[in-house]
């Protein structure tokens, strides 16, 4: 049975070089094969790179930039706001994505296309503009150096309306930062892998959407009963409250207590005054606004305001749980209007929180060390929890001045100018860590060496069924796991939805096979979908192996096998190199790679048309 | 003509409280399926407009229902009239001029190009998909005498004067709020 509703089977492909605008059919066998999101997006950067001859710059004109949705993006489901940008990115040199919600992938699929591409570069700054058929290129020169608010609010000024969505970069961006990020309806942001640099080197400041065309569903009653379901579960779950209330803040005090809490850099793992800048402080003193993506019941947005002392003013959406973790604790920050200060300017800026508390707190580590010095600094003495210094170099970062020029060009380059900070920052193939601390979990170690896009959490979190099953787990049981994730959170992304409800409430997955459904007219079960998304997990995993990848780069930061945190539950713990290299191996055997991570040739074939 | 008893659903009053609202836009979107049968919060007759970060502000905009209607007064052709407490579109005679859409107050009227007339908010006959399905509880239904009670009780919690103690009962924190009076005041 093939598809019958579900997409709007068209592609835009912008060429800002030649200025042309294109109109592309997507057959029903892509449709099918690759469902949505970052299926779409790995398809075409394979084919791109393979017209290419495996040689395309992350920052050169001919690396194609793909912002697709799914066929769920947008229709009555729990969560359905997510739109995924997919590259070869900066940071890695690799595939690259990163997904973000609020609602401009709604706006986006309902000028009528499921996916756009962008190749070139404009001669000047631009807005590409999608207004429902009609697309075109605006030059913007005025829009140079504005952040990402300004500069929406410039964009709808000059429109003359509201109602659109706008996904734009910041400064950082423009600077090709290689971990800028890319920021819709002010405050949403596909944060990871540079998406944000890959647009600056196409000289696009934004993408402006704004469409009115009904979403394609094939049984839109028999959805509506099936979402109806959905949202009364959520709606009952005895955590829905905390979600509308906290949101992902109130991951801080689980991680303290767990002891997987990013802390100085990841010297520890425990933070002694996470009551400071936890989920109830917001809610007690911060939080004046809730705010959630589009279709979602549990509004994990908060948006939060200083109501007195020196960040008096300072208005943001979030910080969620990393960005709060590695803005916060992970600088010794314990100051939580400290934290809105310094997750206001990276929203404005335009980056990528996680990189950039990754990198700072390496920064300050680094120094205390010894490895950085003062000239280094450019004379600028920089330590745990100096506010003031941080947030200076937050700024020197996006405007890459000094030692911000270095620090913005990502770990890699920072390994490279200093050997020693090899030892020091976290990163895994050149994207920094997640704020998990995997030390005590050699399956989330897993996780982050065997992420298509690097050191990210996105396609395996495994770290809350190892912190409750502890040793008595077979590797079986945790290759299996890991690898069940990495099929099933990614075919979130590729339908377009969210999957909180899923992992924080319990939302089965199951409902997301009739979701798929309902939408498209076909049949297929979970397992069927679990297997396409499986397919786009082998086939970024050969895009990364053509561009050199293997064994050795499935590797984890230095602190994991040799400094265990100093103090909370998991003091004293490492990963052992040897049972890693164990977990390993098995993991490729379960996947059909060879001993060397490489996936089979015949593989080739099979993405071939 | 009957009276309208009382608690009627149709004399009560759809109403917003902004401060609740998260813009899910689940409002929109159970609009449109339930008028139109599609998934489209384009084709919906509330909208959350959304402004950030100065002010932050969400806030539904549905029709108020009022009862002298500035869309009614504008209509060259008398196709809005209120009954029952609902301000109905009389889909034969309107000319879809959009008149009211242009002359609504707070804009709580749309169009879209697919549609041949304006669309507007019918209370869904008294009771209102986007009131059962707000998982925020920022759209309810209540009695017309009822409209303003939650701003009055937010306005009085928010009163600058009233000075704040934290106590413990039974382990649990507790805020108590009062306002402090001087002896010769009582």
């Amino acid at each position: 049975m093939s598809i019958k509703s579900g997409y709007f089977k068209k592609h835009l492909h912008a060429d800002l070089t030649k200025g042309c605008i294109e109109r592309r059919d997507i057959s029903d066998a892509f449709l099918e094969r690759h469902i949505g999101g970052r299926g779409f997006g790995a398809k075409l950067v394979w084919d791109s790179l393979k017209r290419h001859d495996f040689r395309i710059a992350p920052l050169g004109t001919e690396n194609l930039l793909v912002v697709a949705t799914g066929p769920l993006t947008g229709v009555y489901l729990p969560a359905s706001g997510k739109t995924s940008f997919i590259s070869i990115s900066p940071a890695t040199g690799l595939y690259g994505d990163s997904s973000m919600g609020g609602a401009f992938g709604i706006e986006l699929r309902q000028t009528g296309i499921d996916m756009l591409s962008i190749s070139g570069r404009a001669p000047e700054l631009s807005v590409l503009f999608i207004d429902n058929a009609e697309t075109t290129i605006l030059p913007t020169p005025e829009l140079k150096g504005k952040s990402c608010l300004e500069a929406e609010g410039m964009i709808k000024e000059r429109l003359g309306t509201h109602a659109v969505h706008v996904a734009t970069i910041g400064l950082a961006g423009e600077n090709l930062v290689k971990f800028a990020c890319v920021n819709a309806d002010w405050s949403r942001n596909a944060g990871r892998t540079g998406m944000g640099a890959i647009m600056g080197s196409k000289n696009l400041k934004a993408i402006v959407v704004r469409g009115q065309r009904d979403l394609p569903v094939h049984d839109v009653a028999g959805l509506a009963v099936e979402s109806d379901k959905a949202f009364k579960y959520m709606k009952e779950h005895k955590y829905f409250k905390l979600w509308q209330q906290q949101g992902l803040m109130n991951v801080i005090d689980y991680a303290n207590e767990k002891g997987i809490l990013p802390t100085y850099n990841f010297k520890d793992s425990v933070f002694a005054r996470h009551d400071q800048i936890n989920g109830a402080t917001m809610l007690d003193r911060y939080k004046i606004g809730d705010s959630a993506c589009f279709s979602c019941p549990m509004s994990c947005g908060n948006i939060c305001l200083v109501k007195s002392g020196k960040y008096m003013g300072t208005v943001v959406e979030g910080p969620e749980y990393e960005t709060c973790a590695m803005l916060g604790p992970n600088l010794g920050i314990d100051n939580f209007a400290a934290i809105l200060s310094a997750t206001r300017l990276c929203d404005e800026l335009g980056m990528d929180t996680i990189s950039t508390g990754n990198i700072v707190g390496a920064v300050i580590e680094g120094y205390e060390k010894g490895i950085l010095s003062l000239a280094d600094l450019d004379g600028r003495e920089i330590a745990w929890g100096d506010e003031d210094a941080i947030l200076e170099l937050i700024q020197k970062i996006g405007h890459r001045q000094g030692v911000g020029d270095i620090l913005a060009d990502g770990s890699r380059r920072i390994i490279e100018k200093w050997p020693e900070m090899d030892k020091i920052i976290l990163q895994v193939k050149g994207l920094e860590q997640s704020a998990y601390d995997s030390r005590a979990s050699i399956s989330m170690g897993l996780a982050y060496a065997t992420s298509d896009i690097g050191a990210h959490h996105t396609r395996a979190w495994t770290i809350a069924k190892e912190m409750e099953e502890g040793q008595n787990w077979s590797d079986d049981e945790k290759v299996d796991t890991v690898i069940y994730h990495q099929k099933l959170r990614p075919l979130f992304d590729m339908l377009g939805v969210c999957r909180l409800p899923w992992i924080e409430l319990g939302l089965s997955e199951l409902h997301y096979a009739n979701f798929y459904k309902y939408v498209t007219g076909k049949e297929a079960s979970l397992e069927e979908l679990l297997e396409l998304s499986n397919d786009v997990y082998d086939l970024t995993r050969l895009i990364n192996a053509r561009l050199g990848i293997s064994r050795e780069d499935d590797n984890l930061p230095y602190k994991v096998w040799a400094n265990p945190p100093l103090t909370g539950p998991n003091v004293g713990k490492v990963i052992d190199r040897e049972d890693f290299q164990k977990l390993l191996s098995l993991y490729y055997k379960k996947r059909g790679w060879d001993e060397d991570g490489i996936p089979p040739a015949e593989l080739e074939t099979k993405f071939a048309d | 003509m009957q009276e309208a008893h009382e608690d009627h659903p149709m004399s009560r009053k759809l109403t917003v409280i902004p401060e609740q609202c998260s813009g899910c836009g689940i409002c929109e979107l159970v609009c449109a399926l339930k008028h139109f049968g599609v998934n489209n919060p384009k084709k919906a007759a509330i909208r959350v407009l959304t402004t950030y970060p100065h002010p932050v502000v969400r806030m539904p905009i549905v029709c108020s229902q009022c009862k002298v209607p500035t869309c009614a007064q504008v209509c060259p052709v008398d196709a809005l009239r209120q009954v029952n407490g609902v301000v109905q579109l009389d889909e034969d005679n309107c000319v879809s001029c959009y008149k009211c859409v242009e002359a609504c107050p707070f804009g709580a009227m749309y169009a879209h190009e697919d549609c041949d007339l304006p669309i507007k908010c019918d209370m869904c006959g008294g009771d209102p998909e986007c009131v059962k399905k707000c998982p925020k509880g920022a759209l309810r239904l209540i009695p017309e005498a009822a409209l303003g009670e939650s701003r009055r009780l937010n306005n009085v919690l928010s009163y600058t004067q009233m000075k704040e103690i934290e106590f413990y009962e039974k382990g649990e924190k507790r805020v108590i709020r009062y306002a402090e009076v001087g002896k010769e005041e009582l």
